[in-house]
């Protein structure tokens, strides 16, 4: 990092007067190449050929507007045009190299790519000979005038509108078949066709993550973090309406949807698991067994085949008590439990998860009594249906538009996000949420305070414990098999995972790390060997870097970052009494 | 009938006996002090009273009744307590600290939190004018929004005092309250348990400070090697032989004679 | 009475395994409070370095001469990555709240694994081990109780590792020094003692011994799996708690007595949960029957307050 200062000090002392020209210099060239052809053939994604940017032209055109910063003194102005002009480099240099590979040689790129290239260039220089700047200021109010409020909420339901359009974008960017030809292994073990046919939507991340990281370096991102939390009402009505239309945009196809149902039912675990984590600061890593608690009982009791109970329950009631029977296991595992330290709690939980996975694999009538059906779990689910004949498998039409019967367990996981996140919010601003926070800065005067902790730990544990089981009932449904092979420490490991990245503590955290984590695997298919890997290794990153998660609650990143004040009871000794005297 | 009667309580950590065979009584409305040398056993005497240890023999009454033996229980029941190197919620703001104080004396659970009940938003707004209140109460009405941890020290032992004020106790027990401080705020620290009597709470405090105890506390007991060694009004104990040689750490018999000497000595 | 002493004896040698692994955790956890959940997988790499070394070794090694070198071919694996990863993951973090080692110590168990599966040759599935040492052949106890060579050898190579590792800690200087770590670390500095280098050789006493116990499970079961790691891992932390975390002796009591539980439950258990498809649920109910009654341990823990 130091040999980056070093450097960057060097290229401010040679260039910092020519900034502002080389960085627009830069940035115009950009734009230019984007209109300009990238590719000599046809057929590579992202309508490289004609004059209407698309895909990577487009997300690289998107990225030079933020020049403009370069003619306005915005503090914190340097700090976003260095990412982003890296990032549009990057993407540019990418998106050259893919082109190059389908189309069998660098010669076959278009001379756009190449006018990019060279006004990328200019443009991070440009950014790195720019003065250091001030601190980001956000502006946390409009100024006062009569139209204030109108702007704010147009300004939040624009960002709900804006959080949801990039979901859907970035879920519709299909795969290409560009690169059809003979293979080539990077490491051995990524195929570079593939890579290349994913290529879009790896450019797609990457110019989000550039246009975040440019936004919140300038400030916008707290602002309109400061907007939506004074209007929180206007942006989750907006956040639930566009929820609510997404199916109707998607022309009968039941694709997206599909993913997206599969994000819901993830996002709802993760977010009941973050009740355990993030809240009461209980580290559970056999959370999937709740789960898989709540799905085989809504197998067994579905009316399948391949159940040994012959009993078909209607839906509302199983649900229920699915959940119910979840919140009892929570309670009995927890009961003794709950008073361990931290990493023992940690692998007792891990415990319990394998004990489930094992008995319910062995339940199969040779190794157990025959409940289960062992390693081939319960499978044939049929569809939900609603008294008065509605079967969740039908398609329907609604409002003149077709709608694929992906949408009916879409809404119905949409549904279910929303009570589990109501359920979040509402107890973390409670006395029962301020009891749990206590607990984890610090449990012995939490207790001299009058909490009773054994009591709100197991709370917390159990109340995680039903809400997953009343996602594990409906996920049954949807996946139409409830098998030990669903509920391995893997995927407790990886809802873990999506409360950490996401920042614990945070209803939103939880979401963008569920969607993260499911998404990008299913999006980048050329990692496909490689993706547990990545998984591992990105754990390691986001502690050493950024252990609060991408969204963490302002207390979360106040325990991370700043020593010597308090954190979870993970760090609390075990109950030692005060000494001497 | 006394407000809080502790009788014959004893701590022994393995071959070490903390406290001694200890008789306790303190009277509605009274502020006690307790004080010893370093090492005397005074706080593992607290920590036997609020259920932070289990006393190896002996019994704690509070209002006639036996005292449970979990911290919790024992706040719930009415005593509350602060400690030595303050315990605060470092990220909690200090209004939050006291309303966490609040948590014993209020109901709301998971069905008035998720439901927003009426409940939930009655009791809401009452824990959140009781904590100012009591911030207003202990000198410190401005700061609520304050990170704990970013209080300067001596607001932090206020904070403390009010947060143990908020779970409406009948008795408090404070563990070396004005530590660190310097003579303004002891002063101040004075006046804040005399109001804390006039509210007709009845206080115990652990002191090294003389002029703190003696100006302040109707009765003083003094503990010497987990033993109580006399017990008395502040000018008994003050000019107690066996105190002074306790504190000066020679024998009594010892002080005697070399008293004996110095009036021989001097004309 | 011939079957009970049968399992006795295969209890024993399970015990030998876990025991010699738990060594590794416990010696770490009394320092670092860290449970180092790649310890597994230090155990599985030890396997495969033997059999790479193996692998390099021109044919007709004699096998006196192979063993020793595929020992010191597993250790030096072991003991790079362990150092490794002490410097590189879990230094950085040790001021931090707990939840940061520990979800670190996941994502490099995952890592290590997932390398092992991707880059060595053929690891998708298990690989096979040479078993140098005939597990056909066996010796006799008593009666028809016999122990199989490797088997046998395990024991051996086991407890001889376990008395080096005691002697080591309680004789030597540097073992003094990581007592004193593991009792006070501050008070330790201040007498001089670089914790920061007790700290690397815990990890790296811990990953010869777990290197050791790689290459004597390879030879008896004949293969090496890159998933070996992450249960027998479980298990082995479960055998150190079981003892007494911190505990050296007791992670040789508590290894000896979860093998002999895990083999004992698998023949005695009530229908219909005995049998082999149960072992590993046993090995769990004993953590957490461990964990709630008696946290401790059999022998109590040695633990330092948090450095």
């Amino acid at each position: 990092m130091i040999y980056l200062e070093i450097a960057r000090s060097r290229v401010r002392s040679k260039l910092g007067p020519f900034a502002l020209p080389i960085g627009l210099l830069g940035a115009l060239l950009l734009a230019i190449g984007c209109f300009l052809p990238w590719s000599t053939y046809a057929g590579f994604p992202g309508k490289m050929l004609n004059s209407t940017p698309g895909g990577a032209r487009l997300y690289v055109l998107l990225l030079s507007l933020f020049a403009v910063l370069f003619l306005v003194d915005w503090p914190g102005r340097s700090k976003a045009l260095r990412g982003t002009s890296l990032f549009a480099l990057i993407i540019t240099v990418l998106t050259m190299l893919f082109v190059g590979y389908a189309g069998g040689g660098l010669v076959n790129c278009g001379i756009g790519v190449f006018v990019a290239l060279v006004g990328a260039l200019l443009y991070v220089v440009g950014a790195q000979a720019l003065p250091e700047d001030s601190a980001p200021a956000p502006i946390r109010n409009l100024p006062d005038r009569g139209w204030r409020t109108l702007v704010e909420t147009l300004l939040v339901v624009g960002a709900a509108v804006s959080a949801l359009l990039v979901f859907v974008i970035g879920l519709g960017i299909p795969t290409a078949s560009v690169a059809e030809g003979p293979d080539r292994r990077l490491g051995g073990a990524i195929s570079l066709n593939d890579l290349t046919n994913e290529s879009q939507f790896l450019c797609f991340l990457l110019f989000v993550c550039a246009a975040m990281l440019g936004l919140s370096r300038i400030g916008l991102v707290a602002s309109l973090g400061a907007l939506t939390k004074k209007h929180s009402r206007v942006m989750v009505a907006a956040a639930l309406m566009s929820a609510v239309v997404f199916p109707f945009t998607q022309g009968g196809d039941g694709y997206s949807l599909r993913i997206a149902a599969s994000i819901g039912v993830f996002a709802a675990a993760a977010i009941g698991l973050n009740i355990v984590v993030g809240l009461a600061g209980l580290l559970d890593l056999g959370y999937i067994a709740f789960f898989g608690v709540g799905a085989y009982f809504a197998a067994l009791v579905s009316g399948s085949v391949t159940s040994v109970l012959d009993v078909d329950l209607p839906f509302a009631l199983t649900i229920v008590l699915a959940a119910a029977i979840s919140g009892i296991f929570g309670i009995l595992l927890g009961a003794p439990t709950l008073r361990l330290r931290g990493d023992y709690l940690a692998i007792v939980t891990l415990g319990f998860g394998e004990i489930f996975r094992i008995t319910v694999n062995n339940l199969d009538g040779s190794a157990g009594p025959s409940l289960t059906n062992g390693p081939n779990g319960i499978s044939n689910i049929p569809d939900l249906a609603l008294p008065g004949g509605f079967s969740f498998g039908d398609n329907h039409t609604l409002f003149g538009v077709d709608l694929p019967f992906q949408a009916n367990y879409y809404w119905l996981e949409v549904i279910l996000v929303a009570v589990v996140m109501t359920a979040f919010l509402r107890l973390a601003e409670s006395r029962i949420g301020r009891a749990w926070v206590a607990i984890r800065e610090d449990e012995l005067a939490a207790a001299a305070t009058g909490i009773n902790t054994t009591r709100l730990k197991l709370l917390a544990f159990a109340l995680g414990a039903t809400l997953a089981g009343a996602a594990g009932s409906i996920n049954a449904h949807v996946v139409k098999v409830a098998a030990p092979d669903s509920f391995t420490f893997l995927e407790s490991a990886l809802l873990l995972a999506a409360v950490i990245l996401g920042g614990m503590g945070t209803v939103q955290g939880a979401l963008l790390g569920a969607t993260v984590l499911y998404l990008l695997p299913e999006k980048l298919r050329f990692l496909q060997d490689l993706r547990l890997l990545v998984f591992g290794i990105v754990l390691v990153l986001i502690m050493r870097l950024r252990p609060e998660g991408l969204v963490p609650s302002k207390r979360r990143q106040r325990e991370f970052r700043e020593p010597g004040g308090g954190a979870d009871a993970l760090a609390a000794p075990p109950g030692r009494a005060e000494v001497s005297t | 009938m006394n407000l809080l009667e502790a009788t014959a309580v004893t701590k022994k950590f393995g071959g070490l006996t903390a406290v001694r065979d200890v008789d306790l009584s303190v009277s509605e409305g009274e502020v006690l002090g307790l004080i010893g040398p370093n090492g005397a056993g005074k706080t593992t005497f607290f920590n036997c009273l609020t259920g932070l240890e289990t006393p190896t023999a002996g019994t704690v009454m509070y209002r006639g009744k036996a005292l449970p033996r979990r911290p919790d229980l024992v706040t719930k029941a009415g005593v509350a307590r602060t400690f030595q190197n303050i315990r605060l919620f470092p990220n909690m703001t200090a209004l939050e600290n006291v309303v966490v104080g609040r948590h014993t004396r209020t109901k709301a659970g998971v069905l008035a939190a998720v439901g927003h009940g009426p409940r939930y938003h009655r009791e809401e707004r009452e824990s959140e004018e009781k904590a100012r209140e009591l911030l207003a109460f202990v000198g410190m009405p401005k700061v609520g929004n304050e990170l704990a941890k970013s209080l300067p020290y001596g607001d932090q032992r206020r904070l403390e005092i009010a947060r143990a004020l908020a779970t409406e106790p009948g008795l408090l027990l404070l563990d070396e309250p004005t530590a660190g401080m310097n003579p303004n705020e002891t002063a101040a620290a004075a006046e804040l348990v005399r109001a804390v009597q006039g509210q007709g709470i009845a206080v115990v405090l652990i002191e090294h400070d003389m002029r703190f105890v003696f100006g302040l506390c109707d009765r003083v007991a003094v503990l010497v090697q987990g033993a109580k060694l006399v017990e008395g009004t502040p000018k008994d104990v003050q000019s107690d032989e066996r105190v002074i040689a306790a504190y000066l750490g020679k024998a009594p018999e010892d002080l005697k004679a070399e008293k004996a000497a110095e009036k021989e000595s001097s004309p | 009475m011939d079957l009970f002493l049968q399992q006795l004896v295969n209890g024993v040698v399970l015990g030998a395994t876990y025991g010699l692994i738990a060594l590794g955790y416990t010696m770490v956890y009394g320092i670092v409070q860290l449970i180092n959940f790649a310890h597994g997988e230090i155990f599985m790499l030890g396997g495969f370095g033997a059999l790479t070394t193996y692998l390099t070794l021109p044919a007709g090694t004699p096998t006196a001469v192979a063993l020793p070198m595929m020992l010191m071919g597993g250790m030096f694996v072991s003991v790079t990555v362990a150092v490794l990863m002490e410097r590189f993951a879990y230094r950085p973090l040790r001021g931090a709240p707990r939840l940061a080692p520990l979800i670190t110590a996941l994502g490099v168990s995952i890592a290590l694994q997932e390398i092992v599966r991707n880059f060595y040759p053929n690891a998708k599935t298990a690989r096979v081990f040479p078993q140098l040492v005939d597990p056909q052949q066996r010796f006799t106890i008593v009666g028809d109780v016999s122990i199989s060579a490797p088997n046998l050898l395990t024991v051996v190579v086991a407890v001889v590792g376990m008395v080096a590792l005691s002697s080591f800690v309680r004789r030597s200087r540097t073992g003094r020094a990581m007592q004193a770590t593991a009792q006070d670390p501050d008070t330790a500095r201040l007498m001089g003692i670089n914790t920061d280098r007790i700290i690397v050789t815990a990890f790296v006493l811990g990953a010869s011994l777990a290197a050791l116990a790689g290459l004597a499970h390879g030879l008896r079961f004949g293969q090496v799996d890159f998933r070996m790691g992450f249960l027998i891992g479980i298990k082995a932390f479960t055998a150190a708690v079981l003892g007494g975390i911190g505990n050296i002796s007791g992670a040789v009591l508590g290894g000896f007595t979860l093998g002999l539980v895990e083999v004992m439950a698998t023949q005695y258990a009530p229908e219909p949960f005995a049998g082999g498809a149960w072992k590993d649920a046993w090995a769990f109910v004993v953590l957490i029957i461990v964990l709630v009654f008696r946290p401790t341990g059999l022998l109590g823990e040695r633990v330092s307050a948090r450095a």
